[in-house]
């Protein structure tokens, strides 16, 4: 990892410290800054409301010039986090052929906050989920609370 | 026996270790009947051989079928595909004939384009095609046009220009504190190329070479470039809206085109960098498409910079790039090549330039800065004044530094040289390919030895020279004696380059004389510098055309 991208990363790490957003915390290792560890409480106009998340936010060595990688830790029934044990979460800004150099860390955590209270079923890597989503507005927001109430304790 | 000790011992009798992997990427979602529901991360990772015994009992049976899931998994794989790329991100100079050879068995339309280039463009300079090649290649030759001016106060002029810049990211609503660490990459390479420069160590080329080697600062000053580009189109939106699609958004177009970290420089991307950035600093910007377009010529692109006047500068520093689809490169002629090596050099423009004559007179090299009087001193030898021209000479010269860099070898100055060297060395390969644009008319062992090889005993020296070549034709004959023995400085590739551009006429009646070398009235006639289309349009040409053919 190169100095510039160290530097970038404690800029943003700073930047993040002066303006959290509500409900979240940073866990910053300054021995691995490049894996950030986020605790994310589910907003409270949302369905995961209630829920504690874990994520963790990579950093490539490439940064900034290619996205950090979003991932839940956590189990979480969202169309946009891919039901598997990675968890991924890449869309919007996050893809690499959408990223911008430019783009500041804090906005991505407002991205991820925005879409646990308004899922992008058209942007979706759990195809299956974001049709739940669109058909059958209810199952989905029952699964997802049950989820969070089996995982997200 | 526990359930993990069991499928380690599959894993360990599996008669092809090989195979898993490639129906584990298949599989990895199927769930499987013996995994245990709380499976952790990394868990079916170390189980591989599990898998594959699974599958393989699947795959061998008659009616295999890959389910819609692993087909999207393997579209997903092929569309995250990318071609290994390999190569320096910016590589060394090299002679252009390597791209025509490339396309000597190409299709006839780019043989055909492809032939005339090293002629005309004597080098060329790969770009690693990783999505970048094209801010790339516009990025370094750029900087390196400001290292060919050799100016210390034109990098601060443009540090300063650029730093005013800032006013246009922070309009476009860039952050300072982010954009800044790019803005930091550009500056301190400008800094360092600076500081070659005043130091005259030449090592500004290969701190260029080194600095855009390396992918962060490089990829910064990229940044950087897409950031002023973006910036400049945003706030211009009249002269690039009209070009966007359909309904397009300005703002949005170039967040997806311009700013976004993997995107190829686009026609509107170029034009934005060459108004904001390469214009502005008194830059020309070529590009020369090779496409398989109709046409026997590589269409060129080019961006004119203009002064305060408004009118197009004279003789800008030329940024070139050469374009095949998908690709760019960049492209040097032999000139500008040249001038960076003779900019290095601590020595006053006035001495190589006499030194160049050695040539010429040998003996004249030891008191380079006094041959007019030397020559005027040789009794007999300028009746008619010609040793006056002496000064003239030179003065046609002065402004084509271009050949000077042939001196280097000169002995007195070889400590300031060094750095120069691997440049000098480059110029080997260009012997060949440009043979072309020899000119004889300074070149007096070539056309010695193709024309006057056989009659070259002594006989023909007594008379005067033809008319032709009035500066340097009679001493040139006189120093010579005898047969000819070439010097060194003259087998030196390129000592001959960039010459005829230095022809200060260049008008029809002059082109259409036999004082015109590439006349073939001349008796020192060039016939590949002759085109006969531009002069008589009958008799010859359908010989010429089957000669060249």
């Amino acid at each position: 990892m190169s100095a510039g991208a160290k530097k970038r990363i404690m800029k943003e790490y700073g930047e993040c410290m002066k303006d959290t957003p509500s409900g979240m915390k940073i866990n910053f290792d300054e021995q691995n800054m490049t894996e950030w560890e986020i605790l994310l409480d589910g907003p409270e106009q949302s369905i995961y409301s209630g829920g504690h998340f874990k994520l963790k936010m990579t950093f490539p060595t490439e940064y900034p010039f290619k996205p950090p990688v979003v991932s839940f830790k956590t189990k979480i029934y969202h169309p946009n986090v891919s039901n598997d044990d990675k968890g991924s979460m890449c869309l919007g800004m996050l893809r690499p052929d959408e990223w911008k150099p430019p783009n500041k860390v804090v906005s991505v955590l407002r991205l991820i906050q925005t879409l646990l209270i308004e899922p992008n079923a058209d942007d979706a890597i759990e195809p299956s989920i974001a049709n739940e989503y669109k058909e059958n507005r209810k199952e989905f927001d029952k699964t997802a609370k049950d989820w969070v109430k089996r995982y997200a304790k | 026996m526990s359930r993990p000790s069991v499928l380690t011992h599959n894993y360990h009798s599996y008669p092809q270790p090989g195979f898993d992997s490639i129906v584990h990427t298949g599989l990895s979602y199927r769930p499987l009947p013996i995994r245990a529901p709380e499976l952790s991360a990394g868990y079916n990772q170390q189980h591989t051989g599990h898998h594959g015994r699974i599958s393989t009992v699947r795959m061998s049976g008659p009616a295999y079928m890959a389910s819609d899931e692993e087909l999207a998994n393997l579209q997903k794989l092929s569309s995250e595909y990318q071609p290994e790329v390999t190569g320096p991100l910016v590589g060394e100079r090299q002679s252009s004939s390597a791209i025509a050879t490339e396309y000597a068995n190409a299709d006839p339309i780019y043989r055909v384009k492809t032939a005339a280039l090293p002629s005309n463009y004597a080098y060329f300079r790969t770009c690693r095609g990783d999505g970048h090649c094209g801010w790339r290649a516009i990025a370094f030759t750029y900087f390196e046009a400001l290292l060919r001016v050799a100016d210390v106060n034109k990098l601060e002029d443009e540090e300063a220009r650029l730093q005013s810049m800032h006013n246009l990211l922070n309009a476009a609503g860039f952050p300072e504190h982010v954009y800044i660490d790019f803005v930091d990459e550009a500056f301190g390479l400008l800094q360092k190329l600076s500081a070659s420069l005043r130091a005259m160590d030449g090592a500004g080329p290969e701190t260029l070479l080194q600095t855009f080697n390396d992918p962060s600062t490089a990829m910064a000053i990229i940044t950087y470039l897409k950031l002023l580009a973006s910036a400049w189109m945003q706030s211009n939106p009249n002269d690039f809206a009209p070009f966007l699609e359909f309904n397009q958004d300005l703002k949005s177009y170039c967040s997806m085109n311009i700013e976004a970290a993997q995107c190829e420089i686009d026609h509107l991307g170029i034009a934005a960098l060459a108004e904001a950035v390469i214009k502005p600093a008194g830059f020309a910007l070529e590009v020369l498409y090779l496409d398989r377009s109709p046409g026997e010529e590589i269409n060129t692109y080019r961006y004119e910079p203009t002064g305060h006047d408004g009118l197009p500068l004279k003789n800008p520093q030329t940024l070139r790039l050469l374009y095949r689809p998908g690709h760019y490169d960049i492209l040097y002629k032999a000139e500008d090549v040249a001038q960076p090596l003779q900019q290095a050099q601590p020595v006053p423009t006035q001495a190589p330039l006499h030194v160049a004559l050695a040539g010429y007179a040998d003996e004249f090299v030891p008191m380079s800065s006094n041959i007019p009087d030397v020559m005027t001193m040789i009794p007999g030898m300028y009746p008619t004044g010609i040793g006056q021209r002496w000064p003239s000479v030179s003065y046609d010269y002065n402004p084509n530094p271009a050949p000077q860099p042939q001196i280097a070898p000169v002995p007195t100055y070889a400590p300031a040289q060094t750095p120069a060297t691997p440049v000098a060395s480059s110029h080997q390969e260009y012997v060949t390919p440009v043979h072309a644009s020899h000119v004889n008319h300074h070149n007096p062992p070539s056309h010695h030895t193709i024309q006057l090889e056989p009659p070259l005993v002594l006989p023909i020296h007594p008379p005067p020279p033809p008319p032709v070549t009035i500066d340097r034709g009679p001493q040139m004959t006189i120093e010579r004696g005898g047969p000819f023995r070439p010097s060194m400085y003259e087998l030196e590739p390129g000592f001959h380059s960039g010459q005829p551009h230095a022809l200060p006429f260049q008008t029809s009646i002059f082109r259409n004389s036999h004082y015109n070398t590439a006349h073939f009235l001349n008796p020192d006639f060039q016939p590949e510098e002759w085109s006969p289309d531009s002069e008589y349009a009958t008799g010859n040409r359908g010989r010429h055309k089957s000669a060249s053919q």
